[in-house]
C-alpha cells in the first residue's frame, strides 16, 4: 500500500471522539478493538453514507469484528453507539450485561461472581499485592474461609485442594509442574510427516534449487546432488474433557494438564464439556498458567453440571470435526462415562468421531477403588468404540500423561473392518 | 481495473455477473476496495466465498489470480521460483547471461498479482496453509511489495484487490486479521436464495426453484451433520430440472437427494419418514413466496 491517506476529512472532532469511545466500549466487552482498527473504521466512515445505519454498521463490523462469535457483543455496543447513548462503563454495566472488572464477553444469568475475582490467579502465582487483593478488601489469606465454598467453587478453590485426600502440590510448585508437563509433552508428542521438505543426506527427491546453487562453485557442473525429504511435524492432539459434577475432583488438574498441552506448542486442541461443549484452546494458550486457567474457567458455563457426553460429542462433530479438526488427529476423551444422555447418541457420535481421527483413546480417571463395580453406562457403550481404553488414570499424576501419549503413539490401531452403524441397531 | 463510485454500482455490477450480494456485503467489498485492504471472508462451506472473488474479478474487468493454499505451501509455490531445468540447459549450452535474472524467473500468483496493474487476488482457504506461510503473507498483505534479492523490488504500484477465504479449520493469527476487513457470510434466507438460484439458473422454471429453495431452507432447520449450502442447492435444482417435472416430488426428491446431502446418516435421516412432510411444507412455502 502506498502512503497512508491523511485523516479523513469527514471525520471531524465529534466523529473521531465517538469512534474512540466506541472502540473503548468494544474493548470493554472483549473485542480486540485496537487503534489501527479504529483508524480503519474512521477511513471507512469517510467512504460510506454516515446517515445510513446499515452502511455504518457494515463498516464497523468489517473493521472491528474478526470472529462470528463476537457478533452478539458487537451488536449490543453498536446499537448504543448508533443511538448516541453514553458508552461509558457504568452505562453498559447498568445494562446488566457486563461486569467492568472482567475482560471478555459475559452472558447474563450465568454469572459466577466468585470466579470473577482474580483471587485464584494471584494465589497460584504466590503474588502479594495484586489488583485483585486491592479490589477485595480482605487479604487473600483471610479470604479463604472454610466451609463457604461448596459445589461449583469447591472443584476449583485452593481450600478444596488442602482438604483433598490426594493433595496437590502448593500453588507455586503446581505452576512449575504444569511447565514441566509441557516440556515432557513436547518430547512425547506424536508426529506425522509433513508436505514441507527438508534437506537430507541422500534419499528423497532431488532438490534442484540447492543443487544448482552448489553447482555455481563448479562452473555450472552439478557435481553434488542435494536431496530433500518430507519433514516431521507434530500430529494434532485433541482433548475432549468431561468437567461435569462427577468429575469434579479431577477437573482442576485436568484443566491444568490441558493448559500444559496447549502451551507446549504441539498443535494440541482442548475442549471441555458437561452438558455442552466449550472450546478452550484459545483461552488456555500463553505462558501465564494461572491467568490462562482463570480465563478458560470463566468461559465454561456448565462447569460441574450434568453430563451428556453423547450430545457434547455430537456438538463437536457438527461444529468442529466437519472442519477437519479431527482428521488424522489423536483424540483423547477424558471422562468417567457417567452419562445422563441417550447411550444410542453416544454410540453414534463416537463412531462418527472414530471414522475421522487417527486414534481414539478414552481415559477414565476413576481410580481402582471402584474396580469390581459395574462400569457406568456411558463407559460400557464407549468401550466398544474406542481404540484404547486407559482406566484409573489420575490426571493429577501429571507426568503420566506424557508417558501415556508417547505410549499411544501416532500409529493407526488395528480396527475392526466392518460397518459399525448396522451393528448398532 | 474498473473503479466503483458507489455501493449500489458495485452491487449492480456483481449482480450482472449473477452474483447477488446483500447491502452489508456490498458495503464491505466497496470499503475493502476503497481502503485498499484485503478482505477476509469466512462462512460455512458452500455459501459462495470463492465465487465472490470470481464475480468481483469479472465485474471489475480485471484478471483473477488464484492461490489455493494447502499444507506445506511455501514461497517457491506462492511467490516465485527459478526455472532450474532452463538454467541448467542454459549453462550446458554455454550461455553467458546471468542465471538469476528475469529470464529465468517463474512468477507465481502473488508475484504475478504485484506485476499486474490492478487485478483480483484470491487467496483461497488460507487456514489450510501452515503458520509459517501465514507469517510470510502478513508482510505481503501490508506492503504489497516483495524483494527478490537477485532482481530487486517488485510492486509498489496499484495494489491488487485481495480476497482471503478461510473455512475456520484453525484460527488465523490476530495480526493477519487486523490487516484485513472481515465479513462472515451466512446462509441466505429464502427470498435471497430464490433470487440467487434464479439468477444462476435462468432456464429452470421459477415454481420449481421456489420449492427447491424452500425445501433446502427446511433442511437447514434440521439437526443435520452437514447443512447444504447454496452450491448444493444449485446442484439439486439442476438435477431435478434434468429429470423433468415442474415440482418437487417425494419420489424424485428421494432419488436425487445425494446432490444435496453428502453423508449416509443425513440421507437416511431425511429419507426415513420425514421426506414426504418436508416436500409438502416446501411446496406450501414455495407457493407462499410466489
Amino acid at each position: 500500500m502506498g502512503a497512508r491517506s491523511p485523516e479523513p476529512s469527514a471525520a471531524d472532532d465529534a466523529v473521531l471522539e465517538s469512534v474512540v469511545r466506541f472502540g473503548r466500549a468494544l474493548r470493554d466487552v472483549g473485542l480486540a478493538a485496537s487503534v489501527d482498527r479504529e483508524l480503519t473504521f474512521c477511513r471507512a466512515l469517510a467512504e460510506v453514507d454516515v446517515r445510513c445505519r446499515e452502511q455504518v454498521g457494515a463498516a464497523a463490523r468489517a473493521s472491528f469484528v474478526s470472529d462470528p462469535g463476537e457478533l452478539t457483543a458487537f451488536e449490543v455496543v453498536f446499537a448504543r453507539f448508533w443511538e448516541g447513548a453514553s458508552l461509558s462503563l457504568e452505562a453498559v454495566a447498568e445494562h446488566g450485561e457486563t461486569d467492568p472488572r472482567m475482560p471478555g464477553p459475559q452472558h447474563g444469568g450465568e454469572s459466577l461472581p466468585q470466579f470473577r475475582r482474580e483471587l485464584t490467579a494471584s494465589r497460584m502465582l504466590g503474588a502479594g499485592e495484586t489488583r485483585a487483593s486491592r479490589e477485595i478488601p480482605s487479604r487473600p489469606g483471610e479470604e479463604l474461609g472454610r466451609g463457604e465454598r461448596r459445589g461449583v467453587l469447591a472443584a476449583w478453590s485452593p481450600v478444596e485442594v488442602e482438604t483433598d485426600r490426594e493433595r496437590l502440590a502448593l500453588a507455586r510448585e503446581e505452576v512449575a509442574a504444569v511447565r514441566r508437563l509441557a516440556e515432557e509433552l513436547r518430547a512425547a508428542a506424536p508426529q506425522r510427516s509433513s508436505r514441507r521438505l527438508k534437506p537430507s543426506r541422500g534419499g528423497g527427491r532431488l532438490d534442484l534449487r540447492r543443487t544448482l546453487r552448489n553447482s555455481l562453485a563448479t562452473d555450472g557442473e552439478a557435481m553434488r546432488p542435494v536431496y530433500a525429504t518430507p519433514s516431521r511435524r507434530p500430529r494434532r492432539l485433541l482433548f475432549l474433557c468431561d468437567v461435569s459434577g462427577s468429575m469434579e475432583r479431577y477437573s482442576r488438574a485436568l484443566l491444568a494438564s490441558l493448559q500444559a498441552s496447549v502451551a507446549a506448542g504441539i498443535r494440541a486442541e482442548a475442549f471441555v464439556f458437561a452438558t455442552r461443549l466449550t472450546r478452550v484452546t484459545g483461552p488456555l494458550a500463553g505462558h501465564d498458567v494461572a491467568g490462562a486457567l482463570e480465563r478458560a474457567r470463566g468461559l465454561v458455563a456448565d462447569w460441574s453440571g450434568g453430563t451428556r457426553i453423547g450430545a457434547a460429542l455430537a456438538d463437536f462433530n457438527a461444529r468442529y470435526a466437519c472442519l477437519g479438526l479431527a482428521r488424522g488427529a489423536v483424540v483423547i476423551v477424558v471422562s468417567d462415562g457417567w452419562d445422563r444422555g441417550d447411550p444410542a447418541v453416544l454410540e453414534r457420535e463416537l463412531e462418527r468421531l472414530r471414522r475421522q481421527c487417527r486414534r481414539l483413546a478414552w481415559l477414565n480417571p476413576r481410580p481402582g477403588e471402584l474396580r469390581g463395580q459395574p462400569l457406568a453406562t456411558g463407559m460400557r457403550v464407549a468401550l466398544r468404540h474406542v481404540d484404547d481404553f486407559v482406566p484409573g488414570h489420575d490426571p493429577r499424576a501429571a507426568g503420566d500423561l506424557a508417558r501415556l501419549i508417547r505410549g499411544l503413539g501416532a500409529g493407526r490401531p488395528r480396527r475392526r473392518q466392518r460397518a459399525v452403524a448396522s451393528e448398532a441397531r | 481495473m474498473r473503479a466503483f463510485e458507489s455501493i449500489e454500482e458495485l452491487g449492480q455490477a456483481l449482480a450482472d455477473q449473477r452474483y447477488l450480494v446483500d447491502d452489508e456485503l456490498a458495503t464491505v467489498v466497496f470499503l475493502a476496495l476503497r481502503l485498499r485492504k484485503p478482505l477476509l471472508v469466512e462462512g460455512e462451506p458452500g455459501v459462495g466465498k470463492t465465487e465472490l472473488a470470481k464475480a468481483l474479478a469479472a465485474a471489475s474487468e480485471a484478471p483473477l489470480l488464484r492461490l489455493q493454499c494447502y499444507e506445506g505451501i511455501d514461497v517457491a509455490h506462492a511467490l516465485y521460483d527459478w526455472d532450474y531445468p532452463r538454467q541448467l540447459l542454459h549453462l550446458r549450452a554455454g550461455g553467458s547471461s546471468p542465471l538469476y535474472s528475469e529470464q529465468f524467473l517463474l512468477r507465481r500468483p502473488l508475484l504475478e498479482a504485484l506485476s499486474h496493474r490492478g487485478c483480483v487476488l484470491l487467496i483461497d482457504e488460507l487456514d489450510r496453509a501452515d503458520d509459517e506461510f501465514e507469517a510470510f503473507l502478513l508482510e505481503f498483505l501490508s506492503d504489497f511489495q516483495v524483494t527478490i534479492p537477485e532482481v530487486g523490488t517488485v510492486g509498489g504500484g496499484e495494489p491488487p484487490a485481495v480476497i482471503v477465504t478461510s473455512n475456520r479449520t484453525r484460527e488465523l493469527h490476530d495480526a493477519l486479521k487486523r490487516r484485513c476487513m472481515y465479513h462472515w457470510i451466512e446462509h441466505p434466507d429464502l427470498a435471497r436464495e430464490v433470487a440467487i438460484a434464479q439468477a444462476r439458473l435462468p432456464e429452470v422454471p421459477l415454481p420449481l426453484v421456489r420449492q427447491v429453495c424452500a425445501f433446502v431452507q427446511e433442511l437447514r432447520w434440521l439437526d443435520l451433520h452437514r447443512v447444504p449450502g447454496v452450491g448444493e442447492t444449485l446442484d439439486w435444482t439442476r438435477s431435478l430440472a434434468e429429470l423433468g417435472g415442474g415440482e418437487v416430488e417425494p419420489d424424485t426428491a428421494g432419488r436425487t437427494l445425494g446432490s444435496l446431502l453428502k453423508g449416509r446418516d443425513d440421507l437416511e435421516r431425511v429419507r426415513g419418514g420425514e421426506l414426504a412432510s418436508l416436500v409438502e411444507r416446501a411446496r406450501e412455502r414455495g407457493r407462499e413466496v410466489a
